[in-house]
């Protein structure tokens, strides 16, 4: 895309950082153009993360490499570098203040002041400024942080960059918690940024929204750029290929057909009702014993609340469920969960899932230490070769068992987590957000796991808020919408449109 | 259950990945032979060269003798920091311990059974403490802090204040020698330091610990009985301290609620040195046990070399942020990045 006649905004030459021993980026060439959006495609742990901290100046690259903005060569030696050139990262996990207001956070550490003394009208006048030149409306700003959803934290920070002069502007995965409408709106204001001149870096592994605002494609795989395209010229199957390598790329074929319409229950759910937001209302539904259901519902439709539910953490669920012909109440706490027999897949794996600290080998026999020991100890053989066969059979790609969790890549992890559970060989799993936050291909891997665990005779319900996920994993989808169930759809009627339209109760 | 197709996809067999896993393998032995071991190495070479009195036998049992109290508390305490608390109440356990040792002692009772009842008053203020802790919610810090001074102050209402001598000195059996120099409560801390070891290493509740110290929620949502294992390690902890506690009072062949004030800050000074994180999840026994000998032959070298003993709390103080800093430094080399 950069022609000869103009100077990039970003010249990157040769960029490589190594740790200790360990390469995880190298030769790394990039030009970003005055007001142009690069998509940065890759797997976790093909080195984007690492290549958007030297950009950011959040970590610093080998000394062989060179960085020029707008021709002048640069060298970070911290974040507060890179922001004095005018370089923003927007991370992953946003840095703001809870307690302080919008206006607060914006103008944050250049509020304005007299003799001092902060003018709380100036600062709030300020803030206002910066998100109107930018075409983003937050409410009122003198609203608390902890008020606002995440999306619109997001955008606080992007306008909190652009009162700092960011030419630059480096977004790690914002889409990642974000319903399809707030993620559009966010492209919108991309673009926006785009035409004012911002050069922005758009950090992502999920490539259907590449394409809706990139104006080119970097890939990145094993820490080094593997492709660096035309997103227009690009198809959606060449990127597979250049992400996951050609010896990975995906197999084709869909989903085994699905069971019958006269298949027996296995689990049904009677009834299921919470007042108080998010609520649930007469929620019921039942699973065949070889079948994947999804739930599908935008966040707050309750949808979150059926898995919660199965998991033993929503006490205040009031309903029933018959497991296997066997009538018992919702469970009151995971232990209950698990006598029951159902395996709980947690949302969030590194909050509610993991301990990262500790070991891959500690984490996958968690639940099922019992059956590894004798008077309460453990046996270490019997553990190590259980821990094995499950990473084995999940496919976690480690150096040693005994590495921390916390070391992996989200993929990985969300595995562990996974086989963990399945290790307590359960009569019913419920996943929540099974793959939020994992590359293509262990994504691919987990939904493929899934399948086999249903069609091996566990049935499956996957809570989503994926519609990707909803629609191409789930054999029968059901659609929440402030806690109740609005439609069911299943073969040729399972799309991502008609479950959209459902979950935002579009008229048609 | 599955039948999945990974075998293609499997890490093995790429040279280069095989490569990258050795030396990511290299980088992590050698961080830890750079360890808090090594520290301690230069600790025992300073003072070796420093004093002609220091690499002797009879100086090494000293070491070991005056390491034991503190010792046999920071394995209580380890396991406290890495469930992710810590217990200060152990300055008011061992008090505890060894003033109500020399009263059952003076009345009388026989020595095993005030040993027993020395140890099951120290668990009850750990299961006091660990009570508060999980089912009232007040922070460790906060019910350790209180717990200490209301056992030390117990302490001394039992003891009126004053010290009590043993009638019998037979109580004072702990701290006869079994050979010469060595006490038979220097076996009786190695012993303790085995068995902690052992139950962290080998137990499922040891496995439980490091789980809820790492994260709580993620052990709760599994099915662990978060609020048991904790309670069950503050009564491990008040139990310990309360053995410190007959130690030290079969060391003076006395009862005093005067002693054993630096035993929360040294265990757990010496269980942070040892490598255990404040914020749980981590340590080990054998990192407590080279933190509470990195304290004790700081202290002993320091005495040979004639230091005044406000010298000895400075260097003690630097030895800690020195130790942990070294630590820190460890982490952020040894990390493995994305």
């Amino acid at each position: 895309m950069t022609d000869g006649m103009t100077t990039p905004l970003l010249r990157l030459r040769n960029i490589g950082k190594t740790y200790g021993f360990t390469t995880v980026l190298t030769g790394i060439d990039l030009d970003l153009a005055v007001g142009e959006t690069i998509a940065l495609l890759g797997e976790n742990g093909a080195g984007k993360s690492t290549l958007s901290k030297i950009i950011t100046g959040v970590v610093q690259p080998d000394h062989d490499g060179e960085m020029q903005i707008a021709g002048v060569a640069v060298a970070f030696h911290a974040p507060r570098d890179a922001l004095a050139k005018g370089i923003a990262l927007i991370p992953q996990e946003l840095a703001y203040v809870p307690a302080m207001s919008v206006a607060d956070n914006i103008m944050l550490n250049r509020w304005q002041s007299t003799a001092g003394f902060l003018t709380a009208g100036r600062v709030k006048a300020a803030a206002l400024e910066a998100a109107q030149k930018v075409g983003i409306d937050l409410g009122d700003l003198s609203r608390p942080m902890t008020r606002l959803r995440l999306a619109e934290r997001q955008l606080v920070e992007i306008v909190k960059a652009i009162t700092r002069d960011a030419r630059i502007i480096v977004l790690d995965e914002p889409t990642a918690a974000l319903s399809q409408d707030e993620s559009r709106r966010l492209f919108a204001i991309v673009e926006r940024l785009n035409r004012d001149g911002v050069g922005i870096i758009y950090v992502s592994h999920r490539m259907d929204e590449v394409y809706d605002f990139s104006h080119r494609v970097v890939v990145l795989r094993n820490g080094r750029k593997v492709a660096d395209l035309v997103t227009q010229e690009t198809t959606h199957a060449q990127l597979i290929v250049h992400m996951l390598g050609h010896d990975r790329a995906p197999r084709v074929g869909a989903a085994p057909p699905s069971t019958a319409a006269d298949a027996p229950i296995a689990v049904q759910v009677d009834n299921w009702n919470r007042s108080g937001l998010p609520s649930l209302a007469g929620v019921s539904f039942s699973l065949a014993p070889d079948e994947v259901l999804g739930i599908y519902g935008l966040r707050g439709s309750g949808a979150d609340l059926v898995a919660e539910g199965f998991g033993g953490v929503r006490p205040d669920i009031s309903g029933a469920m018959t497991l296997f012909g066997a009538r018992t109440d919702i469970p009151r706490n995971p232990i209950a969960a698990r006598r029951l027999g159902i395996a709980h897949v947690p949302a969030e794996r590194k909050r509610e899932g993991l301990v990262l600290k500790r070991s891959i080998q500690e984490n996958l026999v968690m639940q099922v230490m019992k059956s590894l020991s004798r008077f309460g100890i453990l046996y270490s053989r019997r553990e190590r070769n259980l821990a094995a066969d499950l990473a084995k059979r999940f496919d976690v790609r480690f150096s040693a068992l005994d590495q921390a969790v916390g070391q992996l890549s989200g993929g990985n992890q969300q595995k562990i987590l996974l086989a963990s559970r399945v290790a307590t060989k359960p009569r019913f799993l419920v996943l929540h957000e099974p793959t939020r936050g994992v590359d293509v291909g262990a994504r691919g891997q987990i939904h493929t796991f899934l399948r086999g665990i249903a069609r091996g005779g566990c049935p499956t319900l996957v809570v989503t808020s994926d519609i990707e996920e909803a629609v191409d994993l789930c054999d029968r989808l059901i659609v929440v919408r402030e806690g109740r169930i609005v439609g069911e759809l299943t073969g040729t009627d399972k799309t991502q449109q008609s479950a959209a339209t459902l979950a935002a109760g579009d008229k048609h | 259950m599955t039948d999945t197709p990974t075998s293609a996809t499997a890490p093995a067999g790429k040279p280069e990945i095989d490569a990258a896993i050795r030396r990511q393998q290299l980088t992590r032995i050698l961080l830890q032979v750079f360890g808090i071991g090594t520290f301690y190495l230069v600790v025992l070479v300073f003072f070796a060269f420093a004093s002609p009195y220091f690499f002797t036998y009879s100086n090494a049992t000293n070491i070991l003798t005056n390491v034991a109290v503190i010792g046999i508390v920071a394995m209580g305490q380890s396991l406290a920091v890495i469930s992710g608390g810590f217990d200060l109440s152990v300055a008011g356990t061992l008090p505890l311990g060894a003033v109500v040792y020399a009263v059952l002692i003076n009345a009388g009772v026989p020595i095993p059974v005030a040993m027993l009842v020395v140890v099951l008053a120290g668990s009850a203020v750990g299961l006091i403490n660990g009570l508060i802790i999980t089912k009232i919610k007040i922070n460790p810090l906060i019910v350790t802090l209180g717990t200490m001074s209301i056992a030390g102050g117990v302490a001394y209402t039992v003891s009126n204040g004053v010290t009590l001598p043993f009638a019998n000195y037979d109580a004072g059996i702990l701290a006869e020698h079994f050979m010469p120099g060595v006490a038979w409560y220097v076996l009786l801390f190695v012993g303790i330091a085995i068995a902690t070891a052992a139950l962290l290493r080998f137990s499922i509740f040891g496995r439980m610990i490091y789980a809820v110290g790492g994260n709580a929620e993620a052990s709760r949502l599994a099915g662990i009985r978060v609020d048991l294992v904790t309670i069950g390690v503050y009564l491990f902890c008040g139990a310990l301290a309360a053995v410190a506690g007959i130690v030290v009072a079969s060391q003076l062949l006395a009862g005093s609620a005067t002693v054993g004030s630096d035993a929360a800050l040294s265990s757990i000074a010496a269980v942070v040195l040892g490598g255990a994180s404040l914020s749980g999840g981590v340590g080990g026994i054998a990192g407590t046990l080279i933190g509470v000998l990195i304290l004790g032959t700081v202290a002993n070298g320091m005495a040979l070399l004639q230091v005044p003993a406000f010298y000895q709390q400075i260097a003690t103080g630097l030895i800690l942020l020195m130790g942990v800093g070294f630590a820190r430094l460890r982490e952020v080399l040894g990390r493995e990045t994305t």
